[in-house]
């Protein structure tokens, strides 16, 4: 069975929904639609279930939980991310989220050690630096908030 | 790629007679559940956050530092012992009944008294005389030790020294506890600031800096003590 997704066959006739989302091909005429914007996921809300819902054979913990399995597709990132660009940029977000979290502890032991030894007012400094980190791991959080 | 949508969860069953094991196995890979990566961040902002009200709230006061007076203010002299050999330590409850302190005589006689709490994961501190030069404070838990003669921090995992219990030895031998220092802050600096406050008659004449020179009409009998 062919998926109405999928460009269609070299001699088969075009398919009408490929023009919108696929790459123009070399004999694509200068007037044709432009391409729509990017949207993650895809087209049919039948497709953008949760993984495990639209693989349930391949389980929820694929990789760590089932010692049976080691990738989730018969090809290389197949069912996983399609886009490491963005992967990149959410781990790089989540790195420096935990970054800051580990400032927040150090600075949290200053705050307590100052405020026991009567320093008040450098325990108001770390309150004020750990309110900052918190808003900076708050950027880092909505920082894409429409990536899926 | 196929169209064909694979069986739901449901229909996914153990085959039958495949033992136990499978179906322990089955039930663990049907418990756990997928954390993302977005999960984890916003799991850090939550926990971040609650570093940031943890922080405020220690900053507003809401921890009590081991040896002060609940209300603040000068704590009350308390008589703790008629005499006090050297060499030997005392136990005792002060300024409230649950901040535990300890009073040492050293072998030269010096009379010191320290919060008996210690200010890494809030041990009993012990006078330990068989230690050290002249005797240590020695926290057992996790082998803190202060200094027996400024209670400042010798080795081991405490942040800050032990905060100061001021005790006078009265004429006829009585030992008294007359107040509380901070840790690291010495004896005439946390007298002052609490004198400062409540009885700055009484800090002038004992010289503290920023109190008013006139002088009181009535004096503590205690003031005369005298500190060793």
């Amino acid at each position: 069975m062919t998926h109405p997704h999928l460009p269609p066959s070299p001699g088969g006739p075009p398919h009408p929904e490929t023009s919108a989302g696929a790459p123009p091909l070399p004999n694509t005429p200068a007037d044709a639609p432009a391409r729509p914007d990017y949207r993650p996921g895809s087209a049919d809300p039948r497709l953008n279930r949760p993984m495990r819902e639209r693989y349930p054979q391949i389980r929820a913990t694929s990789g760590y939980g089932d010692p049976r399995v080691r990738h989730t597709g018969p090809g290389p990132g197949a069912g996983s991310e399609q886009e490491p660009e963005r992967s990149a940029k959410l781990t790089a977000r989540l790195v420096l989220a935990l970054s800051v979290v580990i400032g927040q502890l150090w600075a949290l032991t200053i705050t307590v050690n100052e405020w026991m030894k009567g320093d008040t007012s450098t325990a108001w400094w770390g309150a004020g630096f750990l309110c900052l980190s918190f808003l900076a791991v708050l950027l880092l959080w909505l920082l894409d908030p429409k990536d899926r | 790629m196929s169209t064909v949508q694979p069986p739901s969860p449901g229909d996914i069953e153990t085959p039958p007679g495949a033992g136990d094991a499978q179906a322990a196995l089955h039930d663990r890979i049907s418990a756990d559940s997928l954390t993302t990566r977005r999960d984890y961040l916003r799991i850090v902002a939550t926990v971040s956050g609650g570093l940031a009200v943890g922080g405020l709230a220690v900053a507003g006061g809401v921890l009590h530092r081991h040896g002060e007076p609940a209300g603040g203010g000068v704590p009350q002299a308390k008589k703790i012992a008629d005499g006090l050999p050297p060499g030997e330590s005392l136990s005792f409850r002060y300024p409230g009944e649950e901040d535990r302190a300890v009073a040492v005589r050293l072998e030269d006689g010096s009379l010191v008294g320290y919060s008996a709490v210690c200010t890494h994961l809030a041990c009993a501190v012990l006078w330990r005389k068989d230690r050290g030069r002249e005797g240590e404070l020695y926290c057992p838990c996790h082998e803190g030790i202060f200094d027996a003669r400024t209670g400042e921090v010798t080795a081991g995992p405490p942040p800050r020294g032990l905060p100061k219990v001021v005790v006078v030895e009265e004429q006829n031998g009585s030992i008294w506890a007359i107040g509380t220092t901070r840790s690291g802050e010495s004896v005439e600096a946390g007298l002052c600031r609490q004198l400062l406050d409540e009885r700055p008659d009484f800090a002038a004449r004992v010289g503290c800096p920023g109190a008013a020179t006139q002088q009181a009409p009535g004096v503590d009998p205690r003031q005369q003590s005298r500190q060793t």
